[in-house]
């Protein structure tokens, strides 16, 4: 079977919010699939319905062919996560949640012990293994926490924004370390991240989410080409009462009008085309406040797809902290 | 696989915590043996009369005032089944603490909560069941070694120990410690929030102990309190860890070492079932 995920208009509602509103995506072994969108996607709730975490209001998520509601504990046989948060026990030192995590999923003995080694010092922590974990820092939790996952060698590894806040070194060791798998392997690889430049590197293929819903699936290449060559953006000063400025501009090869009297131009080259645009602007004596054309990036095709740049909207405040805990100890 | 490595693996857990922390492991012994120093010692003279000062003119009579002392003596003997009261607390103690430690330790399944790990057992390819039963009976582990720590400082303050007894009593505590690990983990998982947590600790923990024959026997209670008493598994596991330690009969008429060990079996299996069911239905949301 060449599908391991399979997840099928997907519902998950909190007490007042809708998470994920009907999401449908397929993910073939051995492949390195992305979940992108902004903070508050739904990205992260997919991935815990996923993982067992979370019931779905609705909808199918079928992992290895097994039912993630009715038969969870095979489907948690065939996984290793990651999760967004940390999951590491702080008072216990990196071999032992290693340790304790190789008993938990089946390994004993010699073997663990020697896996645990090895993996230790793929991420370099060797030095560092009966250290306790609260001394650790935010690197280099991640990157144990990412060797945890790898010692029971899943079938399946979730990664929920693998590399979020770290610095770039870890960064890069993190995507050779998930290059590494894939290539060694063969695992089959569901992440989430709202880094474009992570998806691009990474994945196979990129399902962007915004606000509950994927808006587009494809490799990058082909999300790109959604957009053509180069991609110009007029913003205006005025906007006229016509809603249709698009009509003015019929030599370009798409318009789109988005956010605050701004323009998408979709054009072959751009260097040409400005000075059209330009010229197609005054004529309707409308006033140019700023121009620029782009190569389209997973950015732009975010900012095709919902009108707002992905940076932008990392900018504002996720979903609000449901659960708000007071931190003692 | 196996699941009994999941099962021992969460006792590893558990037991390497409670050593990685030795000042926890030093205030399991002190807190304990603060109680019975100052409120056994303290108390125990009250009950145990040296003295009655003989009214000067009666040269004739001192034994009245010795059997009057050997009566109050004998009366408070017998409500606190036949030992001295600091034997009688001690023993009272040695379960008080046991129950603290595993209700305490089952209720910081909410910190595993807040520090994610809890989620890395949600996911992991053993049974949940298994799982959460190990780190239960992790858990009742730690609060046995515990009370037989403060058995063992107790020797300093009472030679009414019996040691040979003193597995069985530890048995006792070891099942009761489940039951009540149980019933913190299940009372955690439900509860998402940290705010009002040691309320909710105090809550439960401090009407128990009080209405449980730690402090006085539960015979000379009020009757609503006797009635309460009878339906907290505690006050059967105080009554046998005494009458296992000391040869101490101090609870109800139809208490006896056996009712009282068919109680605390049945009320830590229900337990048990109740943390298995609701940890098998947990999820992130909750």
């Amino acid at each position: 079977m060449s599908e391991i995920i399979v997840v099928e208009n997907l519902v998950k509602r909190f007490k007042d919010v809708v998470a994920v509103n009907g999401v449908s995506f397929t993910i073939r072994k051995g492949e390195i699939f992305a979940l992108l969108g902004p903070n508050g996607a739904g990205k992260t709730t997919t991935i815990h319905i996923i993982a067992t975490l979370l019931r779905p209001t609705s909808g199918i998520v079928l992992v290895a062919g097994y039912d993630a509601v009715k038969n969870a504990d095979e489907v948690r046989k065939r996984i290793g996560v990651v999760f967004q948060d940390p999951s590491l026990d702080n008072q216990l030192s990196a071999y032992d949640n290693m340790y304790i995590h190789g008993r938990l999923n089946g390994l004993r003995g010699r073997e663990l012990h020697e896996k645990i080694t090895k993996l230790l010092e793929l991420v370099e922590l060797k030095e560092y293994a009966h250290k306790k974990v609260m001394y650790f820092s935010g690197g280099m939790r991640r990157r144990l926490e990412i060797a945890r996952s790898l010692l029971h060698e899943p079938e399946i590894l979730i990664l929920d924004e693998p590399t979020i806040g770290l610095d770039p070194q870890s960064r890069a060791k993190i995507w050779d370390y998930i290059k590494y798998l894939k290539k060694e392997f063969n695992m089959t690889i569901l992440m989430t991240t709202h880094y474009m430049d992570e998806a691009e590197e990474l994945a196979h293929r990129i399902a962007i989410m915004d606000k509950g819903k994927v808006l587009a699936m494809g490799t990058a290449e082909e999300l790109k080409s959604m957009l053509g060559q180069d991609v110009i953006y007029v913003t205006l000063k005025k906007i006229s009462d016509d809603n249709n400025l698009c009509k003015l501009f019929d030599f370009v090869k798409a318009c789109n009008m988005l956010d605050g009297n701004r323009l998408e131009l979709v054009v072959d080259d751009a260097s040409k085309a400005l000075p059209e645009v330009f010229r197609v602007v005054s004529l309707n004596s409308l006033q140019v406040a700023e121009a620029s054309y782009r190569r389209p990036t997973l950015n732009e095709v975010f900012l095709h797809l919902t009108g707002r740049e992905l940076r932008d909207s990392l900018e504002q405040p996720s979903v609000p902290q449901r659960r708000r805990v007071r931190g003692f100890r | 696989m196996s699941s009994s490595d999941a099962f021992a693996s969460m006792i590893y857990r558990q037991l390497k915590r409670w050593w990685n922390n030795r000042s926890r492991v030093v205030m399991t012994v002190l807190n304990p043996l603060l109680w019975m120093v100052f409120l056994g010692l303290g108390w125990g003279g009250i009950f145990s009369p040296q003295s009655i000062p003989t009214a000067p003119g009666i040269p004739n009579m001192p034994s009245v005032a010795d059997v009057i002392v050997k009566a109050i003596e004998n009366y408070f003997k017998q409500l606190f089944g036949g030992v001295d009261y600091v034997t009688f607390m001690i023993t009272g103690i040695v379960v008080m603490s046991a129950f603290m430690a595993s209700f305490i330790s089952g209720i910081s399944v909410i910190w595993d909560k807040q520090f994610g790990f809890l989620k890395e057992t949600l996911v992991a390819s053993a049974p949940r069941s298994v799982v959460i039963l190990g780190r239960i009976v992790g858990d009742g582990i730690v609060a046995a070694i515990q009370s037989l720590l403060i058995v063992l400082v107790s020797l300093l303050l009472t030679n009414n120990i019996n040691l040979v007894n003193t597995p069985i009593a530890i048995l006792y505590v070891f099942i009761m410690t489940l039951g009540f690990t149980a019933l913190g983990t299940t009372i955690s998982l439900k509860f998402s929030s940290m705010e009002g947590f040691q309320m909710v600790v105090n809550l439960i923990t401090m009407p128990l102990i009080f209405m449980s024959g730690v402090f006085y026997p539960p015979t000379t209670m009020p009757e609503w309190m006797k009635w309460i008493a009878k339906f907290n598994p505690l006050t059967y596991s105080v009554h046998a860890v005494r009458y296992w330690l000391a040869g101490a009969n101090a609870g109800f008429e139809y208490m006896n070492p056996l009712t009282d060990l068919a109680i605390l079996i049945a009320f830590t299996s229900l337990m048990l079932v109740t943390a298995v069911k609701t940890f098998e239905k947990t999820t992130v949301e909750d």
